[in-house]
């Protein structure tokens, strides 16, 4: 296949429904090749989106555009796109073949050439050995592969994928995320992705737009909107976080303190808030680490065990602190400095650079 | 599983009901191989010399003959209309699509009496009474309902996903239609079918208004073999009747079967 990858516009794309607001002025490029995904809770307009670019929901407002060219007006049968659906929506009275062969069917392709497409097309997903098959007589991993091949088997300028690995337990799910990474690296296409699933996110993309209520909350690298989410959702909605909200103290160059009861906290930042103004904090519980005896950090926290779990790979404690509530933390587990038990004192370090100013998000 | 095994009333009653339904029908069995003339039981011997006489009757087999025709148009009819209605009324889905399907049930709402004598009327000024087209039509649209009953249930169970998949992949309305949304409710188009057949072959009262002598179905001869003489044949001829709409009711079934595997 060639490695023609095209690019994709959204341009204020707004949708409502009586007065409920699906998708509100949501604008986005998705460049040639680029693995996307759309990341947001149920409700957040993800779902929304993705149908008004394949073409099956009309947009209220804005516009889409394909390699500069304006499609909204065009049924999705003229778009030229492949999609993957949340549940496959593989034809049940057709052969795995035949379900990949049905894009060039419509297309009426010589049946020479349309048998070969479909040979390339299910060697690609490696389930040449299943054309005969009913999409019923397939584990859930293997339809899913037969919905990829039927939606890569015409070509089209861009793979759309709805939940595609949802339906599937947890280790099947992490087996076909690399497939479908290395997928994308092989074919070169333009991807975009739904998910509720932040891991899958993380893993899978090569930029990631997190979603909220219709909006576009930001938008990035895997890596950038970990380690920079710019407001409260998105530091809890991708991973997990600790918040600490204090007054802004002190201003200096490259940071700013807050302090909040007896307890103050220095963090890097890039924008300095004015003195005397509330400042909330992202930190993460990987971030921090248990102090020893005699042992100093840039910010330093008492506080005791309020709870704790032991996740194989390591320990989460949750540390209540007199101001700043229940911190979480994480540990290795494998050389951890304490065993853990309810009620034990610990004291709380990291650095300035660890915790990153989020905002708070409008309620 | 329900463990639950029914009482010894709920199964005598069942049986009381079952036996109620099938008495009637059994009695014509051997009302058909009278030795005797007219209509009564066997006396001395069993005999298919009536059938015999149905089967050697020029009238008979002239009734048997158009019935079928009829049946076989006005199924027709029924199934391109019913379907096609049902299909329109899934897609578009609104509360008018809700309306336009009651519509389209009111020939078994309303006794067919009323709807016969509506008929006479209309068909009077259209020259159609006593005509193979009236009839046809007649009973093509009084067939409507069974279809768009069948083919509306087969579609409520139609993932809509899949339409969507075959359009997104660029099929035409048409290819969609022909290629994914026909064969997943054949099933329910062929038993609309079988049951509109089986309306036709055995309408009378619309017959008996509509029709008078150039078009004359089984139902409308074995009526009137009743009213005019107690031929046996008219038992011959019921019994056919009956096995003929058996068989079209068991194939139904082994459809629904099949599409349940």
């Amino acid at each position: 296949m060639s490695a023609a990858g095209h690019s994709l516009a959204l341009r204020g794309l707004s949708k409502r429904y009586g007065s409920f607001t699906a998708v509100a002025d949501v604008s986005l490029d998705v460049g040639q090749g680029e693995f996307l995904t759309l990341l947001g809770p149920s409700g957040s307009g993800k779902t929304t989106i993705l149908m008004c670019i394949a073409g099956f929901v009309a947009p209220s407002e804005g516009a889409i555009l394909l390699d500069g060219q304006d499609i909204t007006p065009l049924p999705p049968e003229r778009r030229d796109f492949g999609m993957v659906f949340q549940g496959y929506a593989l034809f049940p009275h057709m052969t795995v073949a035949e379900n990949v062969a049905f894009p060039l069917r419509v297309r009426k392709m010589g049946t020479a050439e349309r048998e070969a497409k479909v040979r390339a097309a299910l060697d690609l997903v490696q389930l040449s050995a299943f054309g005969e098959r009913l999409p019923r007589q397939l584990s859930g991993g293997q339809q899913q592969r037969v919905a990829l091949a039927r939606a890569l088997v015409f070509e089209p300028a861009l793979l759309l994928l709805d939940e595609p690995l949802s339906a599937l337990d947890k280790k099947l799910r992490a087996e076909l995320q690399d497939e479908l990474k290395a997928l994308h690296r092989r074919i070169g296409r333009t991807f975009v992705n739904v998910t509720h699933d932040q891991e899958e996110a993380l893993s899978l993309s090569d930029r990631v737009a997190i979603l909220n209520h219709g909006k576009l909350i930001q938008q990035g690298a895997p890596a950038e909107l970990y380690e920079a989410p710019r407001t409260r959702f998105v530091a809890d909605f991708l991973g997990k976080s600790n918040f600490l909200a204090g007054t802004v103290q002190e201003v200096f160059a490259g940071g700013f303190a807050i302090g909040a009861g007896a307890t103050r906290v220095v963090t890097a930042s890039a924008e300095l808030p004015p003195l005397g103004s509330q400042a909330l904090l992202s930190l993460r519980p990987e971030k921090m680490a248990l102090l020893a005896e005699g042992e100093t950090a840039e910010n330093t926290v008492t506080g005791s065990i309020a709870s704790w779990s032991y996740l194989g790979a390591g320990y989460a404690l949750n540390v209540a602190t007199p101001d700043f509530g229940t911190l979480r933390i994480t540990l290795p587990s494998w050389n951890a400095p304490i065993a853990p038990r309810e009620g034990l004192p610990v004291r709380l370090g990291w650095s300035a650079t660890a915790s990153v100013p989020v905002l708070d998000d409008e309620p | 599983m329900m463990s639950h095994q029914p009482g010894l009333f709920a199964r005598g009653s069942a049986w009381v009901v079952a036996l109620y339904l099938l008495l009637p029908i059994s009695i014509i069995l051997p009302v058909s191989m009278t030795d005797q003339r007219f209509l009564s039981l066997p006396r001395e011997a069993l005999s298919l010399q009536h059938y015999v006489t149905v089967f050697g009757s020029p009238e008979w087999l002239a009734s048997i003959w158009q019935s079928f025709q009829i049946a076989v148009v006005s199924t027709a009819i029924a199934v391109v209309a019913g379907t096609l209605c049902a299909i329109g009324c899934w897609r578009l889905a609104s509360r008018a699509t809700n309306l336009v399907r009651a519509l389209m049930l009111l020939p078994i709402i309303i006794p067919s009496i009323v709807y016969a004598v509506g008929l006479y009327r209309y068909f009077a000024g259209l020259d159609l009474l006593d005509r193979f087209m009236g009839v046809v039509l007649a009973h093509g649209v009084t067939g409507i309902p069974y279809v768009v009953i069948t083919v509306s249930t087969a579609l409520a169970a139609f993932d809509p996903r899949l339409e969507q998949a075959a359009r997104g992949m660029g099929a035409s309305l048409m290819q969609t239609l022909r290629w994914v949304i026909l064969p997943r409710i054949t099933p329910g188009i062929l038993s609309g079918a079988i049951f509109a057949f089986i309306h036709s072959w055995d309408e009378l009262v619309i017959v008996l208004f509509i029709a008078s002598r150039d078009v004359f179905t089984l139902p409308r001869r074995i009526w009137d073999g009743i009213n005019e003489n107690l031929d046996p044949a008219m038992a011959a001829v019921a019994v056919l009747l009956v096995v003929f709409t058996t068989g079209l009711l068991l194939l139904d079934l082994a459809l629904r079967r099949r599409r349940a595997e």
